[in-house]
């Protein structure tokens, strides 16, 4: 465990546990009898000999709260520990064996569900009559579900984990998987539903013992010292405080020791840090004027990193490029190259936690203006977005908000950049314009309504409804079929023809889609630029070897076998010293593995970053 | 649309008969005789011929399926039978009492939304922040206090300390308006406590969650703003979990509200519960959980109807 895990636990743990040897120690404490009366001192006031006063029968407060503490915490950690062990069996049982099992274990428990629980508690009590045992049976039958849900989820998804199949693979006995190799690896979570459920259990045993339907008076219990003290409110209002601060304060430290043990126990669920785009997306500090640019767009320089254990990490490292109007650059790469955070702080979409450190975005905007994105401010670049600058995503299906007719998102496309009249037939004739059947009928549809080439093309729509002058597309059909692939892919060929002078920035992992459209391109890895260049020319003749070998791997080349690259792209922690491909590069030599290698121009308009890069076949 | 409601409405008529069945069978199959479990008071054994007499009384000793079609019978005719105690029909009183825990629970739902949703909201906008914080720390006390705690205390301090409002009871609706609504906001702002506090917290990790979610990124893409953002594309998607908490919270109210009836003596379909349950009326007990799990089935239709309206999807699902 963590020390940071330790300290979170420390203080409602340390609270948790002084509760708990109070309530232990209640026999050995120099405390008068919690039920002996004294009724000629009824309702006294705090005194030397009873430190929180006397109660109606001039009974000690202090005393009773302590040994109330005792009820209490027995009740409520005897029902819980019962539930858990019966849950828990009842869920393990169901989700290992499924089938019938699952139906009489875990669907027959949830049954309880259906009830409202204070229902079903004062059922039982109707039942069995009221008194200590009756409150541990009904609360056992109230948690147990819970227990039994959580075993039977989390047993559902290790079932199925390697150690366990291996197991019964090795013959070992169906008992001692369940409960020696299962069982430990399901545990956090069971152990953070059995504090919740003690914490729940306290509060239900308070309610029912306040009704009169839980602990038999006269034995101290806090809901029957909050049920007594009401009578005698008006005389004596604090005898009512001392039970309720003693109840919530405990409640208190079991719920915050629960929601400390989920986040240490099971840092799935815990809260996600500030959302990226109500602040600003980070600009940088203001530079000179930026200079006359060329072409359309010039990064220059840019290093993006992301706070690391160990201080930053740099998952970008001074990537450059140009970009003339009408042109299309593909930006290759593996998963971890870099390749679409480059594209998303072009946007100024980067997720919050990814920081631009260094370099410049220069773009010449329709009005002629230059500017630098990466210190333009949040309006500004705002009005930007989805005007001059447009972006297609991955996934279209998760690209459009599932509750919003498809006309609508596209009319707010319009709107947002100040289209105010006849919003209905541009819509109209932007879903023609991309290709689709019946434009009509689409507008009017949810995007579920649509299949996913259509969805794709209701994004293109979007991006192209306000003209951009610079299109960026983000690996725009690797979630389609490979036929709609080739469809999504001439119709942004052919609009880049209608919509002359508009750029494409085209991210990738496929090679045969740069060869179909794209004028150049610029291969990534590591978060570095390897190489760039005319895709004729590069896919001829490469000048890195990691293009090349992104070459031979292509199942479309020319070469007789395919040729797999060995190993993996480096953990961006973990980065080699010299040049970041070689530890998987055929070519390296002690060169390559002393020094990073800058990338120089080998050809004109072609460069590599490559220390050997004429050896390169 | 109305495909989907009549489907959804012919599973919630079913789910009703099987909630009517099972309670049927509770009675007549739990180990013990119902006549004599009444009769046998502190633990002394009955009279055998009261115990009999009280058998025949209650039909007890027809065949078991004459018995259950004498029952369905009945309550296909609204006839929730006699009370053991004072022989008053069953269904009467549940019919005076029931619009009164209804109302109790509306209006503390009412509450928990009114606060719970927007405050989620500005939580979740600046998470992190100051204000997430101190309302964060304030749920996680909110929902550490007993509601019997809440109620009592609010008691002994508003009415009791400060007399700036009564402690409880209860006055018809049409006898005098004010009085009314002022005697029921005491317990529904007592409930709407804990509850608020859960509608809270799901509203802000839910509107946490669906920033984080591609569309939102798209939308922000396309240079929305970010009020359009939030107001189009995530709250209305935050929405569903804060449905189904509410209405799963609310549908255990229906017989939870026991505690805060208690305390702000609130003539209730909870109090008649305790009442019930002290004497053990079967009869009474059984009509009245029957009640109550029929408009929990009723609510979960109207929720599948709610979500029908937000998502779209669901209508063809």
């Amino acid at each position: 465990m963590r020390r940071s895990s330790i300290r979170a636990l420390a203080v409602p743990g340390v609270l948790v546990l002084l509760v708990v040897l109070v309530a232990l120690a209640a026999p050995i404490l120099p405390l008068a009898d919690p039920v002996r009366q004294d009724v000629a001192n009824r309702l006294s006031g705090p005194s030397a000999g009873h430190w929180l006063g006397q109660d109606e029968y001039g009974r000690d407060v202090l005393s009773r709260i302590i040994w109330g503490a005792r009820v209490s915490l027995t009740v409520a950690a005897v029902a819980a520990a019962l539930a858990a062990i019966v849950g828990t069996l009842l869920g393990i049982l169901g989700g290992y064996f499924r089938g019938l099992v699952e139906l009489v274990t875990v669907r027959v428990a949830e049954i309880v569900l259906c009830f409202p629980p204070l229902l079903l508690a004062l059922l039982v009590v109707t039942l069995l009559g009221p008194g200590a045992g009756t409150l541990v049976f009904s609360l056992a039958i109230l948690f147990a579900p819970g227990f039994a849900r959580v075993a039977y989820a989390e047993t559902l998804s290790a079932r199925a984990l390697d150690y366990v199949t291996a197991q019964q693979a090795l013959g070992a006995r169906t008992r001692r998987i369940l409960f020696l190799t299962l069982l430990p690896n399901i545990a956090p979570p069971l152990i953070v539903q059995f504090s919740l459920t003690v914490a729940a259990a306290m509060v239900l045993e308070s309610g029912l013992s306040f009704l009169g339907l839980g602990v038999v008076p006269p034995s101290p219990s806090w809901g029957l010292m909050i049920r007594g003290a009401r009578a005698s409110m008006e005389q004596a209002p604090l005898l009512l405080f001392w039970p309720c601060l003693a109840l919530t304060g405990t409640v208190l430290v079991l719920n915050l020791l629960c929601d400390r043990l989920r986040d240490v126990l099971d840092p799935r669920g815990k809260a996600a840090g500030r959302p990226g785009f109500l602040g600003r997306l980070i600009a940088l500090p203001p530079a000179p004027a930026p200079r006359q640019a060329p072409g359309l767009l010039t990064v220059d320089g840019l290093t993006l990193s992301v706070p690391g254990p160990k201080g930053p990490i740099e998952v970008v490292r001074d990537v450059g490029f140009t970009l003339a109007p009408g042109e299309t650059l593909a930006i290759v790469g593996e998963s971890g190259s870099g390749k679409t955070l480059t594209g998303l702080t072009v946007m100024g979409l980067l997720p919050a936690a990814v920081k631009p450190v260094a370099g410049s975005i220069l773009f010449t905007g329709r009005d002629g203006r230059v500017r630098d994105l990466l210190r333009l401010p949040e309006p500004e670049m705002r009005s930007l977005r989805g005007r001059d600058l447009a972006m297609i995503f991955q996934d279209p299906s998760s690209s459009l908000n599932p509750l919003l007719r498809i006309g609508s998102q596209l009319a707010e496309t319009l709107r947002a950049h100040g289209v105010r009249n006849g919003v209905r037939d541009r819509v109209i004739g932007l879903l023609r314009q991309v290709g689709l059947p019946d434009p009509e009928r689409a507008a009017d549809a949810y995007p579920h309504e649509i299949s996913g080439g259509q969805r794709q093309r209701v994004m293109i729509a979007a991006a192209i409804a306000n003209g951009p002058r610079l299109l960026l597309a983000d690996e725009p059909t690797t979630a389609l079929d490979v036929t709609v692939q080739a469809q999504i892919l001439a119709l942004l060929a052919d609009l880049k023809r209608a919509e002359g002078g508009m750029g494409m920035a085209f991210v990738t992992h496929n090679l045969a889609v740069v060869g179909e459209i794209a004028d150049r391109v610029l291969v990534m890895y590591a978060g570095e630029v390897v190489e760039e260049g005319p895709v004729a020319d590069v896919f001829a003749a490469p000048r890195h070897p990691y293009t090349a070998a992104l070459i031979a791997s292509m199942p479309e080349g020319d070469a007789e076998r395919l040729t797999a690259i060995p190993g993996a792209v480096p953990q961006p922690w973990a980065m080699p010293a010299g040049c970041r491909f070689a530890p998987r590069c055929t070519l390296a030599a002690e060169a390559c593995r002393a020094t990073a290698p800058a990338l120089t121009e080998v050809a004109p308009g072609r460069s590599s970053r490559c220390l050997r890069w004429k050896e390169v076949a | 649309m109305l495909a989907f409601a009549a489907r959804r409405l012919l599973v919630s008529l079913g789910l009703v008969w099987v909630v009517a069945s099972l309670v049927f069978l509770v009675i007549h199959l739990i180990p013990g005789d119902p006549a004599e479990l009444l009769l046998s008071q502190g633990g002394i054994a009955p009279d055998p011929a009261a115990v009999e007499e009280l058998r025949e009384r209650l039909g007890l000793n027809e065949p078991l399926w004459t018995q259950y079609l004498t029952y369905m019978g009945g309550l296909l005719r609204g006839d929730f039978g006699l009370s053991l105690q004072d022989e008053h029909p069953i269904a009467e009183e549940i019919a005076l009492r029931l619009p009164r825990t209804l109302e109790l629970v509306g209006m503390a739902g009412l509450l928990s939304v009114i606060f719970g949703v927007p405050l989620g909201i500005a939580a979740a906008m600046r998470a992190g922040g100051a204000l997430d914080r101190i309302l964060s720390a304030w749920a996680g006390f909110a929902l550490s206090v007993p509601v019997f705690v809440v109620g009592t205390l609010a008691v002994l301090v508003l009415a009791q300390q400060l007399k700036l409002v009564s402690a409880g009871g209860y006055v018809p609706l049409a006898r005098d308006p004010g009085r009314h609504l002022a005697l029921l906001m005491m317990p529904a702002a007592t409930i709407a406590v804990g509850l608020g506090a859960v509608v809270f917290r799901v509203m802000r990790s839910s509107v946490l969650e669906v920033l984080e979610r591609e569309h939102v990124r798209a939308a922000q893409a396309r240079g929305l703003a970010p009020a359009a953002i939030i107001r189009r594309h995530v709250l209305r998607n935050a929405l569903t979990p804060v449905v189904t908490v509410v209405a799963l919270h609310l549908g255990s109210l229906l017989g939870g509200t026991v505690l805060v009836e208690f305390v702000f003596n609130w003539p209730g379909l909870s109090g008649y519960l305790v009442r019930a349950v002290e004497a053990r009326d079967y009869p009474e007990v059984l009509g009245i959980v029957l009640v109550i799990s029929t408009l929990f089935v009723l609510l979960n239709f109207l929720v599948d109807l709610l979500y029908a309206v937000i998502d779209p999807r669901v209508r063809h699902g």
